[in-house]
C-alpha cells in the first residue's frame, strides 16, 4: 500500500498538534516518524487510523483521497496499528482480541471460535508469528501480548502498520525479535510507519526518517543520518548524547541489603536473598529485563512493601520494614518508576507537588496550617533553579509535558539534604533533551558525595551512567560486573546465566 | 487459574467447613437426643395440579442436623483440598440449602410425643421462589448494564416503576401481558435518563442510580395519594395466574416450586438462558464485555461504544421494569415502599454472583431463601431475631466485596465514563 499525507492539519483550540505534515509511504518500506514526545507524532497516527479527524489536509491510500468516519474505516481501508498502550481486552483469548470487530459467526450471531482458532493459525504461520489463540491475553508477557496485536492488525488485511513506540515496553531481546519480525513484513511487501523517539533504533530499521518537530515536519533523510545530527533535528540544538563523567571516588557503603527477600502480590519470592552495597559517591545501575524483582526491590528498600526477611541498612541505621515517611526523613531520595500513580499527584498545582514529601513540615506549615507563601517561594526557586517550563507554579501538574513531570520530582527530591538516591526508569518515556538533563543531574550528584542506586531496564542508560552494574535475574543478582564490560556478556547475565562477578 | 481466585476458593472452602462445624453442633448435638423434627411435602392447595402425595417425615434432630453439618463441612473440605476451577457457586448454594433446612428442622424440633410443629418443605420454597425470581430480574437487569460498563444502582427505582405502572395497567386491562409490557418500558425509559445522563453528560453513574430510587420512591408515594387511593378501581389487586405446566407439576416438591408458576417465571428462566448464552456465546456479549472492559480497544476496532452502552442500559431497564411487574404480581397491589430494597439486593446477588447470569441466579436463590425466613420464622417461634436473618445477603455482599474471602473482579470499566478524544 502506498499512503500519502498532504497538508494535514490538526488544531486542539489554540495549540496546533499537526501543521501541513506532508508525507509518503511506499509499499514495501520501513517509514519512521522520529519526533520528541509532544511533537505530534500520536496525534498524526490517530488522524490516519481515523481516531481523530484533520482540520485540514487529505489522505491518499493508493491515490485515492479517504475519509475517515472511524477507526473502523481505517481498519476496513487496510490500516492496521499497534497501540503504545495495547489495545487489548486482557481477560480475553488470543482468539477473542484478534477477532474482535469481525468476528466469525455462525447461526444466530453465534461466536465461531473454531474458526476464529483457524484463521490466527493461519496468519502466525504465514507471517511466523507464534501465539496460543487460547491463552489469556493478561498472562501473556508484554512482548507476546504485541505480537497479538501486531496478528490483531494482520488478521484485519492490514496492508499498512502504524507501530507508535513499540519498543518503550520491550526487553532488549523482544526488541531484536520485533525488529525482524518488521523487516519480514516489510519483506513480504507490507508498509510500516514507525513511530519512536530512539535514535538506534531508528537507525537500525528504517528504510527512510521523517523527523518532525513541533508539529511540522522538520526534514526527511536517510537512517544512516549521524545520530547526534538526528537528535539536533529532533530537539532543535545541539545535545550531547553521551554523559560526561569523571571516575568515581566510592567512599563508605551507604544503603546496603543483607539476604534481603521480598514477595510479589502474588505471594512468590520476587526478590530472593539480594545483598547490594551502594557507597557514597558511586552510581550502581541494577540492570535487568524488567519484571525480574527490581520494582519489588526499590519498594521494599522505601518502605512501601514489607521485607520478608534480611536486613537493609541506610546510613548504618536499620530501616527494615520501616515505613516510606521515616525512610525518606533518613535521607533517601525516590524517583519512582511510575510517576502517574506514585510520587506526583496531576491535579495538584507544581508547586504543592514540589513539597509533597514535607507539607506539614516547617517551613511549608506551622502548626497544621500550611505556610503558601513558603511553598510558592520554594517552587519559583525550583522552577528555575531546574529549568522547568510551566505557565506558572499554580498551574496543575497535568497541564506539564512529561519531561518536566519528571523534572518536577527530580528537582523536589534533590532539594533537600539526602544521603542516597534511588532512582526506577528516571528517563522512562522522556525525550532526549530531558534526559540528558536527568542524567547530568544524577552525575552532578554523585559527584557531590551522594550514594545512587539507578535501576534501568534500558542497557543504554546503565552503561551510559553506572559505576557498577548489578544485573538482576529472576530475583537475583546474577553479577556485579565494571561498565566497560561488553552487552553480550551482561545481555547473558539478564536473561540468568551466573557471573563471576566480584563483591 | 490464578492464584487469586484460588485464594477465594479456599476462603469460601474455610467458610462452608466452619459453616458446617457450628451447624453440627449448634443445630445438631445442643438438641438433645429427645428432639424431633417433622418435614411435609404437600402444597397447602389440592388442585388438580397437585402433586403426588409424600408422607410426613420425622427425623431426629440431633442426628439429622449432624449429618447436615458434617456434609456441608465435607464440601467445604473438598473445596479446600480439590480448589475446582468450575462449580465453587453451585456447592456454596448447595450449603447455603442445606444450612437453611438445618435452621428449619432445629426450629420445629419438638420432644414431646406427638409433633406439634413442622416445615412444609414445599411451601417455603414456592414462598421464597417469589422473591427469588424478582432477585433474579434486577441482577440480570445489572449484568446487563455492568457488562457493558454501567453500574445501574437504580435497579430499586425501575422496580418501583414498574410496580406502579403494572399495577395500575393490570387492572384496568386485567391483562398481565400488557401490564409486563407497560413495565418493562418505564423501566427502559428509566434506563434511556441514566444511559443519557451518565453516557451524554458523564454524570456520576452513582448518583444519578440514587437519585432515579429517590424520584420514583417519592413520585410512587404521591402518586398513590393523588390517584390510587381517590381511585382504587387502578389497583384493585390481581395475583398474576399461574400457568401449571401438565404432568411436571406432579413432581412433588419440585413440581409445584418450578412448574406451577405465573408466565413472569418463566420469562425469567427464558432471559436467564438467553443473557447467558448472548453474553458468552455471540458476536453481541463479545462486544458487549469488549466494551465493558476496555471501551477503547473497542473503539479501534470500530465498535460503536456509547452505542453498545446506550443499548444494554436500556435493555437492563427493561428487565428490571420487568421484575417490578412480576414483584407485584406475587403482591396483588401497589403499596409505596414495599420493594423494601430488594433492588439492593439483586445488585448483590450480581456482585456475589460475579457478574454472571448463572452466579446471579444461585445468589438469588440463597438471598431469596434467607428473605423468605427472615419474613416468615416468627410462625416457628424461633428465638432467632428476625433481622439477623435479614441482614444476611448484606453480610454476605460485605464479605464478597470487601475481599474477606477473596477478591471479585468487576468489568475493568465499570463505572467509568468513556469519552471519546
Amino acid at each position: 500500500m502506498r499512503l500519502e499525507l498532504r497538508g494535514i492539519t490538526k488544531r486542539f483550540g489554540t495549540l496546533t498538534a499537526n501543521d501541513h505534515i506532508d508525507l509518503t509511504v511506499e509499499p514495501g518500506q520501513i517509514h519512521c516518524v522520529l519526533g520528541e514526545n509532544g511533537a505530534g507524532k500520536s496525534t498524526l497516527m490517530n488522524v490516519v487510523f481515523g481516531l481523530l479527524h484533520p482540520d485540514d489536509g487529505e489522505i491518499l491510500i493508493d491515490g485515492v483521497p479517504q475519509r475517515f468516519a472511524n477507526s473502523g474505516d481505517a481498519v476496513r481501508r487496510g490500516i492496521g496499528m499497534v497501540h503504545q498502550h495495547f489495545m487489548l481486552v486482557p481477560v480475553f483469548t488470543v482468539a477473542e482480541n484478534v477477532v474482535l470487530g469481525f468476528e466469525p459467526t455462525s447461526r444466530l450471531g453465534r461466536l465461531d471460535r473454531a474458526r476464529a482458532r483457524q484463521e490466527i493459525r493461519h496468519t502466525s504461520q504465514q507471517f511466523n508469528l507464534e501465539v496460543d489463540p487460547d491463552a489469556i491475553v493478561e498472562n501473556l508477557p508484554v512482548g507476546l501480548q504485541q505480537r497479538v496485536e501486531i496478528l490483531k492488525a494482520l488478521n484485519h488485511d492490514a496492508e499498512l502498520l502504524i507501530l507508535d513506540e513499540p519498543t518503550a515496553v520491550l526487553t532488549p531481546q523482544e526488541i531484536d525479535a520485533l525488529m525482524a519480525i518488521m523487516r519480514s513484513l516489510a519483506a513480504s511487501g507490507k508498509s510500516i510507519l514507525f513511530i519512536s523517539h530512539k535514535l538506534k533504533e531508528v537507525r537500525a530499521i528504517s528504510d527512510v526518517v521523517t523527523v518532525i518537530r513541533q508539529g511540522r515536519v522538520v526534514d526527511q533523510v536517510p537512517p544512516t543520518t549521524g545520530e547526534s545530527t538526528l537528535a539536533s533535528l529532533m530537539v532543535g540544538r545541539d545535545v550531547t548524547l553521551t554523559v560526561s563523567k569523571e571516575a568515581a571516588a566510592p567512599g563508605a557503603p551507604v544503603l546496603e541489603l543483607d539476604d534481603v527477600v521480598v514477595r510479589d502480590d502474588r505471594g512468590l519470592a520476587a526478590v530472593d536473598h539480594v545483598s547490594l552495597r551502594v557507597h557514597a559517591g558511586e552510581i550502581l545501575a541494577l540492570a535487568g529485563v524488567q519484571g525480574n524483582g527490581q520494582t519489588e526491590l526499590v519498594e521494599a528498600i522505601v518502605g512501601m512493601r514489607p521485607v520478608e526477611s534480611g536486613r537493609i541498612t541506610l546510613g548504618g541505621q536499620d530501616v527494615t520494614g520501616a515505613t516510606p515517611r521515616s525512610v525518606l526523613d533518613s535521607g533517601l531520595g525516590h524517583i519512582p518508576e511510575d510517576r502517574h500513580r506514585y510520587g506526583l499527584v496531576l491535579s495538584l498545582s507544581v508547586a504543592d507537588n514540589l513539597v509533597l514529601n514535607a507539607p506539614r513540615r516547617a517551613p511549608f506549615a506551622h502548626r497544621g496550617t500550611r505556610n503558601l507563601a513558603a511553598v510558592r517561594g520554594n517552587a519559583e526557586s525550583l522552577v528555575s533553579r531546574f529549568d522547568i517550563r510551566t505557565t506558572s507554579v499554580q498551574a496543575p501538574l497535568s497541564s506539564l509535558s512529561g519531561g518536566n513531570q519528571q523534572k518536577v520530582i527530580v528537582a523536589r527530591e534533590l532539594s533537600r539534604p539526602l544521603q542516597v538516591l534511588v532512582a526506577s526508569q528516571p528517563t522512562r518515556g522522556l525525550d532526549v533533551g530531558s534526559i540528558e538533563y536527568v542524567h547530568r543531574q544524577i552525575v552532578e550528584q554523585r559527584n557531590e558525595g551522594l550514594a545512587v542506586l539507578i535501576v534501568s531496564s534500558e542497557l543504554d542508560e546503565v552503561m551510559a551512567l553506572g559505576d557498577r552494574i548489578a544485573v538482576m535475574h529472576a530475583g537475583q543478582i546474577t553479577g556485579v560486573v565494571d561498565p566497560s564490560t561488553s552487552r553480550e556478556r551482561i545481555g547473558l547475565l539478564m536473561a540468568g546465566a551466573t557471573g563471576d562477578g566480584h563483591e | 487459574m490464578s492464584t487469586v481466585s484460588r485464594r477465594r476458593t479456599r476462603g469460601i472452602g474455610v467458610f462452608m467447613a466452619l459453616l458446617g462445624l457450628v451447624t453440627a453442633l449448634g443445630f445438631g448435638l445442643a438438641s438433645g437426643s429427645a428432639a424431633r423434627s417433622s418435614l411435609t411435602f404437600n402444597p397447602v392447595d389440592l388442585s388438580a395440579s397437585a402433586p403426588l402425595h409424600l408422607g410426613t417425615l420425622t427425623l431426629p434432630t440431633a442426628i439429622a442436623n449432624l449429618v447436615l453439618g458434617l456434609a456441608m463441612a465435607a464440601l467445604g473440605v473438598e473445596l479446600l483440598v480439590r480448589v475446582p476451577r468450575r462449580g465453587v457457586m453451585a456447592r456454596f448454594g448447595a450449603v447455603a440449602l442445606l444450612f437453611f433446612l438445618a435452621l428449619l428442622l432445629w426450629a420445629v424440633r419438638t420432644t414431646g410425643p406427638a409433633p406439634i410443629n413442622f416445615v412444609n418443605v414445599t411451601a417455603v420454597l414456592v414462598g421464597a421462589s417469589a422473591l427469588t425470581m424478582v432477585l433474579i430480574f434486577g441482577s440480570l437487569s445489572g449484568v446487563l448494564c455492568e457488562r457493558a460498563g454501567v453500574v445501574n444502582i437504580a435497579i430499586e427505582g425501575q422496580f418501583i416503576g414498574g410496580a406502579f405502572i403494572g399495577s395500575m395497567v393490570a387492572s384496568t386491562t386485567h391483562d398481565f401481558f400488557f401490564a409486563a409490557v407497560a413495565g418493562g418500558a418505564v423501566g427502559g425509559l428509566l434506563g434511556l435518563v441514566l444511559a443519557f445522563l451518565s453516557l451524554r453528560y458523564l454524570s456520576d453513574q452513582i448518583i444519578v442510580g440514587v437519585v432515579l430510587v429517590t424520584l420514583l420512591s417519592g413520585l410512587s408515594s404521591y402518586l398513590n395519594l393523588q390517584v390510587l387511593t381517590p381511585f382504587p378501581q387502578y389497583n384493585t389487586g390481581n395475583l398474576a395466574p399461574n400457568l401449571p405446566i401438565p404432568l411436571l407439576t406432579k413432581i412433588p416438591v419440585l413440581g409445584p416450586v418450578l412448574f406451577d408458576q405465573s408466565g413472569f417465571f418463566y420469562l425469567m428462566i427464558v432471559l436467564v438462558a438467553a443473557v447467558s448464552y448472548g453474553l458468552f456465546q455471540t458476536r453481541w456479549g463479545l462486544r458487549v464485555r469488549a466494551v465493558g472492559e476496555h471501551p477503547q480497544a473497542a473503539a479501534t476496532v470500530g465498535i460503536k461504544v456509547i452505542g453498545v452502552r446506550y443499548a444494554n442500559v436500556i435493555l437492563g431497564g427493561v428487565v428490571a421494569g420487568l421484575g417490578g411487574v412480576a414483584f407485584m404480581a406475587t403482591q396483588g397491589q401497589f403499596q409505596p415502599g414495599y420493594t423494601s430494597g430488594l433492588g439492593y439486593i439483586a445488585l448483590a446477588a450480581l456482585i456475589f454472583g460475579r457478574w454472571r447470569p448463572s452466579g446471579a441466579v444461585v445468589a438469588s436463590i440463597v438471598f431469596g431463601l434467607s428473605l423468605y425466613l427472615s419474613y416468615n420464622l416468627q410462625t416457628f417461634q424461633v428465638p432467632v431475631s428476625t433481622e439477623v436473618l435479614g441482614m444476611v445477603p448484606y453480610l454476605i455482599t460485605i464479605a464478597v466485596v470487601s475481599g474477606l474471602i477473596g477478591r471479585v473482579r468487576p468489568p475493568a470499566a465499570d463505572g467509568v465514563p468513556y469519552q471519546r478524544d
